[in-house]
């Protein structure tokens, strides 16, 4: 479990379970509930995303495991510890906290905004300074702007240097409230992939508040929608969200595109490929003629290889006609895809190269296999595809 | 004079008042009498017209250049230094300057007084204007205003907080230096003040007490004006 | 003696600077606008008066910068008392402050007390105003995010809300302190001494007005520029534009 493996490793403290147990907020004299008794548990080391249309308390729930907004009724346990048995303030230097416009303080250089929580928590200079310099190259920022000011900044960075901030005195949890929410779509894809391989380096609990459902599917271990009221709708992990959604809410919320999102949880290597029949430059035509016309091909395209079996080009007839195989081949190679690309992304390239073949390779470059959209709808629509999604779940994301 | 009342400060008041209503007869001037509500009318007077004047002129020749400067944008160093500068210059020693070097008489005052008045109205008009959102003012001029239109549209409306806290503070310093008036010939409230000789110290706070209702009654005058000129969308906020 | 000065500007100086052929006369009965003469024998009468007038300013700025900050301070927790004390401190600036010396004096007598206590009434405004403004500037997120990390109110305050606001206190103090310099040649008036006694000895003596008064300006403008370059000096974080 991801969970576990985080625990032992070096430079991370560890993470704790959060577990909501009849959690209930109330603002005002109010008599409806802005969080109606939530019971969820987060179990140690997983993102649990809360999604929902705004309003529905999501944002509040996320607030009551850092006392950031004060619980009426229930409990929240952090590590089977209620979080009411620390002052605020305590409790909060132990709990990451990052939220939409990030909030750096302008007037202090990143080095010292990282520095926050550990200088409150009384850690040496020495000490300070290391962990600063460690979680800078872990969020990926050139050391020199430590000692920038937030305003020299770009939004992306900032947005870092508040994931910096957080992990800063290595929490137990960490919590998110739309933290890419401010950023342009391209940047913001870059961020998501960037927290993603970070959480597989150091296995934070994460709290994670969205209304994007894209992007609760994308970072998700477990993922919690709510309607209004901070009731869950539906609990579960990303794939059973897609095949099975409890209810109409549910199903409305996730989207139309059900079956599409669904190859966002999947990757050209879960799929058996078709093969084209491969051809070598200086081969005789002969050859690859024979190959293209042996019974049981499934494309009907010779695909150009180097010595390597790295992917050139695919012949035409035009190139059959000579000799011997050409180095140059008639048709572009066209959109080329790796083995672990995400299903979903090879689906793009492949309509984006306006190609019915692609071909795929290994990190090597070496070809491996050609994927089509006929095998991709083949494959959505057989019972095998339950299955790969089922073991999708058990791999963890990264 | 009939103490009502035992203790001394509110024997002082008591005695402040009586001087502003009925004449007092005077200990220098031999018999001839002080106070009474006819002088303190007159003298009320005197420093209102100087006030008024001083502040008519100022805003004559403060507020278009504020409008036109913090339109184009330009001449920020000289609105805002000017601002600064104008703080600066001491009361006292303009009007004394100017009995000393240039004349008594209320046209004089009233353009000493202007030299007050002309630096916070020029600052904060400028400010004011140069501060409206840029976005809003592209957003018109896109619709196809003229920037006569602009001005009196967008960013006058706009600005009226600024601009009449400028005008505010002008009008205090006008008002604070009115009142030593009296110093280069003109008689305004600032006589009983400083000549406590001859009014006897009824006089000194029966002198202060209208001076400061004067003020404050220009003030509270000046922010029921502001509050008519203000759109109601900026009356939100508490500055 | 003839002044140097004489010989620099001529003809057009004679003026200005010459003195008259008989020298016995002295300045105050001339209708000069300004003699050096005198001015360079007399300065030294111009030094006692000046550090009572710098010393009536400090003190008083200081005991308004004290006031009004903690009123500020506590305003800013309690909203409710915001109008109060706008409006309040707002009165006491609208009043002018020859008429507060003078409605003081039953109360405090004449003398120094009695002018600082006025010319203080008078920067409480300018300063709350400007501290309030400054803390209500501060982001939403920035406190926010400094709450939500486990800093306590207090710290949040002193650590990230007021470091925030000090530009726009600075530009109050600031204010406040230049205005006070030139109002407190007023202070004569209250027995509080200051410039204002040198002006108001001889309302006539032009020389002496203009000496008492640049001087009063020149430190005016002087405290501005100081407090100017402070607020600079302790804000380097707004002088970082993006890289």
């Amino acid at each position: 479990m991801p969970g576990d493996e985080a625990s032992q490793r070096g430079s991370s403290g560890g993470a704790s379970a959060v577990r909501y147990a009849g959690a209930t907020k109330r603002y005002g004299g109010s008599t409806v509930a802005a969080v109606d008794h939530l019971d969820l548990e987060v179990p140690a080391g997983e993102i649990c995303v809360l999604v929902g249309p705004s309003g529905c308390g999501k944002t509040t729930a996320m607030r009551m495991v850092n006392r950031t907004v004060e619980l009426s009724e229930g409990d929240v346990l952090v590590g089977e510890r209620s979080v009411r048995e620390r002052s605020p303030a305590q409790l909060q230097r132990e709990i990451g906290y990052v939220i939409q416009d990030i909030g750096l303080f302008p007037h202090r250089t990143i080095a010292e905004n990282i520095a926050t929580v550990p200088s409150l928590l009384g850690w040496k200079k020495e000490r300070i300074a290391a962990r600063t310099a460690e979680l800078l190259e872990l969020i990926g920022l050139d050391a020199e702007l430590a000692d920038r000011y937030p305003a020299q900044l770009s939004g992306g960075q900032q947005q870092r240097v508040g994931v910096a901030r957080a992990l800063a005195a290595d929490p137990l949890v960490m919590l998110m409230d739309e933290p890419f929410g401010a950023i342009d779509p391209i940047n913001r894809e870059r961020l998501q992939n960037e927290f993603l391989r970070l959480q597989a380096e150091i296995g934070k609990t994460v709290l994670f508040v969205t209304h994007d459902i894209d992007e609760a599917i994308k970072i998700g271990d477990r993922i919690a929608v709510m309607r209004e009221g901070g009731r869950v709708a539906q609990y579960a992990t990303p794939a059973e969200l897609l095949m099975a959604p409890a209810d109409g809410f549910v199903e409305d919320f996730v989207g139309a595109d059900r079956a599409l999102k669904r190859l966002a949880l999947m990757r050209v290597a879960d799929i058996d490929l078709w093969e084209a029949p491969l051809a070598y430059v200086g081969q005789p035509t002969a050859e690859v003629r024979a190959k293209l016309a042996a019974p049981g091909v499934e494309v009907p395209y010779p695909l150009l290889v180097d010595s390597e079996r790295r992917p050139l080009g695919w012949l035409s007839e035009r190139d059959l006609r000579a000799e011997v195989v050409p180095s140059r081949p008639d048709s572009p190679l066209g959109p080329l895809l790796d083995r672990d690309d995400v299903m979903r992304d090879a689906l793009g390239d492949l309509l984006q190269g306006e190609a019915q073949y692609a071909a795929v390779a290994d990190a090597e470059g070496r070809i491996v296999g050609v994927l089509s959209i006929e095998i991709i709808s083949e494959f959505l629509a057989s019972p095998q595809a339950k299955t790969e999604e089922q073991s999708a779940v058990e791999r963890p994301h990264g | 004079m009939t103490a009502l009342l035992p203790h001394p400060l509110l024997a002082s008041i008591e005695g402040a008042i009586e001087f502003i209503f009925t004449p007092q007869s005077s200990n220098v001037t031999g018999g001839k009498s002080v106070g009474g509500i006819e002088q303190v009318v007159e003298l009320t007077l005197n420093q209102l017209e100087l006030t008024l004047l001083a502040l008519a002129l100022s805003l004559l020749l403060a507020l278009p250049l504020g409008l036109y400067l913090g339109h184009r944008g330009t001449g920020e160093l000289f609105a805002v230094a000017l601002g600064n500068v104008g703080r600066a210059i001491p009361e006292l020693a303009l009007i004394a300057f100017m009995a000393a070097a240039i004349g008594v008489g209320v046209l004089n005052l009233t353009i000493a007084l202007a030299v007050l008045g002309v630096p916070p109205i020029l600052a904060n008009t400028f400010v004011g204007i140069h501060q409206v959102d840029r976005a809003t003012v592209d957003a018109a001029r896109g619709i196809g205003m003229t920037e006569l239109e602009i001005l009196r549209k967008v960013e006058i409306p706009l600005a009226i907080p600024t601009i009449f806290a400028g005008v505010r503070g002008a009008t205090i310093a006008i008002v604070a230096t009115a009142t030593i008036a009296p110093l280069a010939g003109v008689l305004t409230l600032g006589d009983f003040i400083i000549n406590g000789n001859v009014y006897g110290d009824d006089g000194v706070l029966a002198g202060a007490i209208v001076v400061a209702l004067l003020a404050l009654v220009l003030e509270f005058g000046l922010a029921g004006l502001q509050r008519l000129l203000t759109s109601k969308g900026l009356r939100l906020s508490p500055t | 003696m003839a002044s140097p000065l004489l010989a620099v500007t001529g003809e057009v100086g004679k003026d200005f600077f010459q003195e008259r052929s008989t020298d016995t006369l002295p300045c105050q009965a001339t209708d000069k606008l300004f003699c050096w003469d005198w001015a360079t024998q007399n300065i030294d009468r111009y030094g006692a008066p000046t550090v009572q007038h710098v010393e009536l300013v400090l003190i008083s700025v200081l005991l308004g910068f004290a006031v009004a900050f903690a009123l500020a301070l506590l305003a800013h927790r309690h909203r409710w008392l915001q109008p109060p004390l706008l409006a309040g401190t707002g009165v006491l600036y609208t009043i002018p402050s020859l008429a507060f010396f003078f409605l003081l004096l039953p109360v405090t007598g004449r003398g120094r007390d009695t002018a600082i206590i006025a010319l203080s009434a008078y920067t409480l405004q300018i300063i709350y105003r400007n501290t309030i403004v400054g803390l209500a500037n501060v982001p939403a997120s920035v406190r926010d995010s400094a709450r939500g990390m486990g800093l306590t109110e207090r710290q949040t305050l002193w650590k990230v809300e007021l470091p925030l606001a000090a530009p726009e206190i600075f530009a109050g103090l600031q204010i406040a302190t230049v205005s006070t310099v030139a109002i407190a040649t007023l202070a004569v008036f209250a027995g509080g001494g200051g410039l204002g006694t040198l002006i108001k000895s001889d309302l006539t003596f032009k020389t002496n007005i203009i000496l008492a008064g640049g001087i009063a300006f020149l430190i005016a403008i002087a405290f501005g520029l100081i407090l100017l370059g402070a607020q600079r000096l302790l804000t380097p974080w707004r002088r970082a534009r993006a890289a």
